[in-house]
């Protein structure tokens, strides 16, 4: 046989792909496979992408004039609520966890499944129902709070049933959060492939590691907030409504305790898979591996303390801004180490631009700026004008969308052969990256401008000096949704009967989910494999685009 | 702070990237601002640069299908590129702390004008020293302001653009900021903390007069003739005071009753029982009316039953007592 | 290959077990597994619960007068005997894994209906301090009226003293928290309740004791967390 044939073969060995080995709609809904868990999780979470991005276009469409071009206030205010809650707990939060973590941490460690499958699927299921609930919430008439549910606010006794929906769906969507974060530090620690050191982990796992930290220690804060909050508005418990002698601003304490971290929840998994492909596409090994999985926990751990810093201007005493101040600019430094690291690994490489690189190459940029205003936000004297303006919601969208969402498309475009055995279209992926990058850019750089300039956010109605601005982020809302779609064209065309067909290793990757098949059998390998580096690409040889990469005495053999 | 940063804020500010500075800590906002705004600049061009650089200089061709030799880590440029963000990060708290320290403090020995302001949905009220009540906000260029705020319903956030300042108001509690305006003229107050339908309507104008004359002559307009037919403060107060039973048990003329005479209390500080002692401010006035016992002072008995107050009503007291002074 | 002698050895020792989960090479380490999975769980129970521990600091802290005086609603004799009972039912729930691990079915039985019997005395105990509040106006939050009867009842310090307006606050930490934990005791029942059908089943033995075990590190997490209520509640000042 030669190299070629051999590789195309793959699975060497008996054993059906774990998209055919059972049929029917209960044989996915009842599965205790980790990777169709992930399919479902990615398949809810883009739908969940949709929807929000449904609002969001309709909130940019009604800030094309400065009157409000579409909607009544109250709708616009509904609009941009459940825009942010939408994608905030059903998207960014679980998209990278739970859809593309789920089906390759179990491959990257080289284990058959998760640690526990069964809550794995709890864990699935109780996100459905607080999706579900979510949409719920939409039916019974919206829900204008703001997605940081503030009390009094959110809590007043007029409040009908929304609140308690979303409440409920916090809740449920934090569970299933937890769950998975248990499952996946239990499976790191105790699962890893014979011969795996924690220092042989793929970065991706690292950050999926300290992403579990904060999952499993700051989601039970959102879960008892969001509890006294249901308590709260059905029975007036006066914890939070100042009516009843209870304290507003500890809703923000708890509620910035969980949602900050949860900020590194989001962010840490994008960091992970930039880690893997920026190293795999420039076929060297990661520049400086220790100190980039080290500071993904320094991220976690710091995650913890900063979370006052969305309270510079809630009355907080002057000691705790100033402590959360500094600390919350102390994460610029992990952040830079990581950065600065990455460039490195460009460094003399060998660098191949296919899709999943150029959105890597637009997450520098992006992260960049996201990372960089965060400092604006995180000093006392800049924060004070600029906090609850649009430059918040520029930041923030820079970090959330921009670094999160542009990652999680590079890691489905990487992972999607492994994900569905089939090769996506290169050249709609390369120009759903370039569209994404400039609709992205558009949408939200002339945030940053009006915001200093001092628009604040969750405006229905603005003054008409910032209209051109909010027009060129409308059109930008635009560019960015065709880029999505280019996207989602190129990655579902790729299932027809005639796509191209994924081999084992199209990327050159020495991590082990590449050694597994395209897509893998139901037990993920047909022999268990060893640990093994997983930046060193010494033993891979490339045969042929259409056969992807083996390994060196594999291709002899 | 340096010259250069001076002009490099004054750049951003001429380039109408920055709204205009009428108080007297804008500039050293805008400092920070432009300190922070070319620092990012400079770094997001050394990423921008260095990914392009590398990606023409190292892309996989045909002459150069590997990478070249390149250790895979260097403790010493990583500790490096650690050092360099700690620095600036260090520089950059310490200019930020300075001008924070100065938003939120009064200048020494000034003697502020005071404002009661409400939020409540969706517009502002201000109370204005020598009892006008306004839905605008009166200042005096080049004197300093103390903004006592309160909210009757939900959180709001007081914020204008040209002062560089914002702060919540939140209902069940006072909050307070403290600044100087320097330049006449009319500018808003935006909320800026997100309170429901009307939040982006919910905005006044905040006059700056050009000195004390121009705003005493404003106060003085329309004072006993009607002038929109608000109450003031101390009326307010003087009418709780009366009216609710207060006077049963708090003298005015320093006679000790069964509670602590009002006659000179305010700012005062009072051995409490149970040890430790209070400061008779906002914040303390409204926990004695809402929780009567958790604060009783030495000599007296915990007696008073909680009195419901509207917000205005527990404003209004606070004003009366700041009147009932210490002297003949 | 060379790892497969290695880990086809590993397969054998390991005795073949019907409650062997698939992806793990030996029950060994699925237990070590499944341990850590647990240990997390609770875990991130403890910080479920210390957000309201953080907000009984926050409002003890700001009305401390208030929080004095409503604890005399409190009986700490209810709240003692209830701590007897769940300290005594930690002990049967360890015993009960030891009983597990020595193979002791009658006594692993007696130790699961021991257990399940004291967090049933504790509800109950629990059941007769909620009613008696109840019928006297004690609720939560705006619900909080105490009736002449109960007012009257409470120690001469503390009969002398204005009712606080607030006083609703502090039952609405109390009810939150006991209420809390008191659902975490019924979990905890109906998990026994599970053991219990399992043990006598004879799934349980030397081999195989990982509910035994996950659910008794469940059961004391709850007793600690009641060994800290106890006081914060009953005990104060």
């Amino acid at each position: 046989m030669t190299p070629a044939e051999a590789a195309l073969a793959a699975p060497a060995v008996a054993g059906e792909s774990y998209l055919t080995h059972r049929r029917g709609v209960r044989s996915w809904l009842f599965t205790l496979d980790h990777k169709r868990i992930g399919i479902m999780y990615l398949a809810l979470i883009s739908a969940c992408l949709l929807l929000g991005g449904v609002f969001a276009l309709v909130v940019r469409l009604h800030l094309w004039s400065p009157g409000g071009a579409l909607v009544s206030n109250d709708s616009y205010n509904k609009m941009f609520t459940l825009h942010g809650a939408v994608m905030i707990f059903l998207f960014v939060i679980p998209g990278i966890p739970s859809a593309l973590g789920n089906f390759v941490l179990p491959l990257q460690v080289g284990a058959k499944d998760v640690a526990f499958p069964r809550v794995n699927l709890l864990s699935f299921w109780l996100f459905c129902a607080g999706a579900v609930l979510f949409v719920a919430t939409l039916v019974a008439g919206g829900l204008d709070t703001g997605w940081t549910l503030y009390p009094p606010y959110s809590l007043e006794s007029s409040r009908g049933l929304g609140i308690l929906l979303a409440l409920s769906g916090v809740f449920l969507a934090g569970f299933s959060s937890i769950l998975t974060g248990v499952n996946f530090i239990a499976t790191i620690h105790r699962m890893r492939a014979p011969g795996m050191g924690w220092f042989d982990l793929p970065l991706f796992l690292w950050a999926l590691y300290a992403t579990g930290i904060i999952q499993i220690f700051a989601t039970p804060v959102l879960g008892i907030t969001v509890a006294l909050g249901f308590l709260e508005r059905l029975f007036h418990l006066g914890i939070f409504m100042p009516e009843y002698g209870g304290d507003p601003v500890l809703f923000q304490h708890f509620f910035w305790f969980y949602s900050h971290p949860a900020v590194y929840i989001m962010i840490l998994p994008a960091m992970g898979i930039v880690s893997e492909v920026v190293s795999v596409f420039s076929r060297k090994p990661i520049f400086g591996y220790r100190f980039i999985a080290m500071s993904s926990i320094a991220i976690a751990v710091i995650g913890f303390f900063v979370w006052g810093h969305h309270m510079f201007v809630s009355g907080q005493s002057r000691w705790s801004n100033l402590v959360f101040s500094f600390l919350t600019l102390l994460v610029a430094i992990p952040s830079a180490i990581k950065t600065f690291n990455w460039l490195a690994t460009m460094y003399k490489g060998a660098i191949v631009l296919k899709t999943p690189m150029l959105y890597v190459l637009s997450f520098f940029a992006i992260f960049g700026v996201g990372g960089l205003t965060g400092l604006f936000l995180g000093a006392l004297a800049t924060d004070i004008p600029l906090h609850d303006t649009y430059f918040v919601v520029a930041h923030f969208h820079f970090v959330m969308v921009g670094a999160v969402m542009i990652a999680f498309l590079a890691g489905l475009h990487y992972w999607w052969p492994k994900l569905t055995g089939r090769m996506y279209d290169e050249r709609t992926g390369i120009a759903s990256a370039i569209l994404v990058f400039l609709g992205f850019n558009l949408t939200f750089i002339p945030q940053f401008l009006v915001g200093v300039a001092g628009m604040p956010r969750r405006y229905a109605t603005y003054a008409a000096r910032f209209q051109g601005m909010n027009r060129l982020s409308t059109v930008g809302a635009f560019v960015l949704t065709l880029g999505l779609g280019f996207a989602l064209y190129g990655l579902l065309a790729s299932l027809r009967r005639s796509g191209a067909r994924a081999p084992a290793n199209p990327w050159g990757a020495a991590t082990l989910e590449w050694s597994a098949a395209s897509p893998p059998i139901t037990e993920n390998f047909a022999v268990p494999p060893l640990g093994r580096r997983p930046y060193d690409y010494t033993g891979l040889r490339k045969v042929s685009d259409e056969a992807g990469w083996v390994g060196v005495e594999e291709g002899a053999r | 702070m340096n010259p250069a940063l001076h002009r490099l804020g004054g750049a951003l500010l001429a380039a109408g990237y920055l709204p205009e500075r009428a108080s007297s800590i804008a500039a050293g906002v805008d400092h920070v601002f432009g300190f922070l705004f070319w620092l990012s600049a400079f770094f997001l061009a050394l990423i921008l640069g260095l990914t392009a650089l590398f990606v023409v200089r190292y892309r996989e061709r045909p002459d150069r299908p590997a990478p070249e030799p390149c250790p895979d880590h260097d403790d010493r440029l990583e500790l490096l590129w650690i050092a360099v963000p700690l620095v600036l990060v260090l520089i950059l708290f310490v200019a930020s702390t300075r001008v924070y320290l100065a938003m939120t403090s009064l200048e020494p020995g000034a003697a502020p004008l005071r404002v009661d302001v409400t939020a409540r949905k969706w517009s502002w009220w201000f109370d204005h020293p020598g009892g006008k009540g306004s839905k605008e906000l009166h200042l005096v260029a080049g004197r300093p302001v103390e903004l006592v705020l309160a909210s009757t319903d939900v959180i709001h956030s007081l914020y204008v653009p040209e002062f560089r300042l914002k702060q919540d108001a939140v209902p069940g509690r006072f909050t307070r900021m403290v600044f100087t305006p320097t330049v006449a003229g009319t500018f808003q107050v935006l909320c800026a903390e997100y309170c429901g339908t009307n939040h982006s309507a919910m905005s006044a104008p905040v006059i700056v007069h050009p000195d004390q004359a121009a705003f005493d002559a404003w106060a003085a307009e329309g004072q006993g003739g009607g002038g929109g037919g608000a109450v003031s403060l101390l009326q307010v107060g003087k009418a709780v005071y009366d009216e609710k039973g207060c006077s049963g048990c708090h003298s005015v003329d320093g006679t000790p009753g069964v509670g602590p005479s009002f006659k000179g209390i305010w700012g005062k500080v009072h051995a409490l029982q149970g040890g430790g002692s209070a400061k008779v401010d906002e914040a303390y006035v409204r926990e004695s009316i809402v929780n009567p016992g958790a604060k009783v002072v030495v000599g007296f008995e915990n007696l008073m039953p909680p009195i419901p107050l509207e917000e205005r009503e527990v404003q209004g007291i606070i004003t009366f007592l700041q009147s009932v002074k210490e002297g003949p | 290959m060379s790892g497969d002698a290695a880990r086809e050895a590993r397969a054998d020792a390991a005795a073949p077990s019907p409650y062997l989960a698939h992806h793990f090479p030996s029950m060994a380490a699925q237990l070590e597994t499944s341990k850590l999975g647990l240990w997390l769980f609770l875990g991130s129970e403890v910080l479920f619960f210390s957000g309201l521990f953080t907000a009984y600091g926050v409002f003890r802290a700001n009305h401390w007068a208030l929080f004095h005086y409503a604890h005399h609603f409190l009986d700490w004799r209810m709240g003692a005997l209830n701590t007897v009972v769940l300290v005594s039912s930690s002990l049967t729930a360890a015993w009960s894994v030891r009983s597990a691990q020595l193979g002791d079915r009658r006594g692993l039985l007696r130790n699961l209906a021991l257990t399940l019997v004291l967090a049933s005395v504790f509800l109950v105990v629990k059941y007769f301090e909620y009613s008696h509040k109840l019928h006297n106006g004690v609720g939560w939050g705006a619900a909080c009226h105490p009736s002449a009867e109960i007012l009257a009842s409470l120690p001469d310090a503390a009969r002398a003293l204005p009712v606080p307006r607030d006083l609703g606050v502090f039952f609405s930490v109390y009810y939150v928290m006991t209420g809390l934990h008191g659902i975490h005791v019924l979990v905890g029942m109906g998990l026994y309740l599970w053991l219990l059908t399992r043990a006598s089943r004879g799934h349980f033995g030397a081999g195989y004791y990982v509910p035994v075990d996950a659910v008794a590190l469940y059961w004391h997490l709850v007793d600690l967390i009641w060994i800290f209520l106890f006081p914060l509640l009953y005990l104060i000042g």
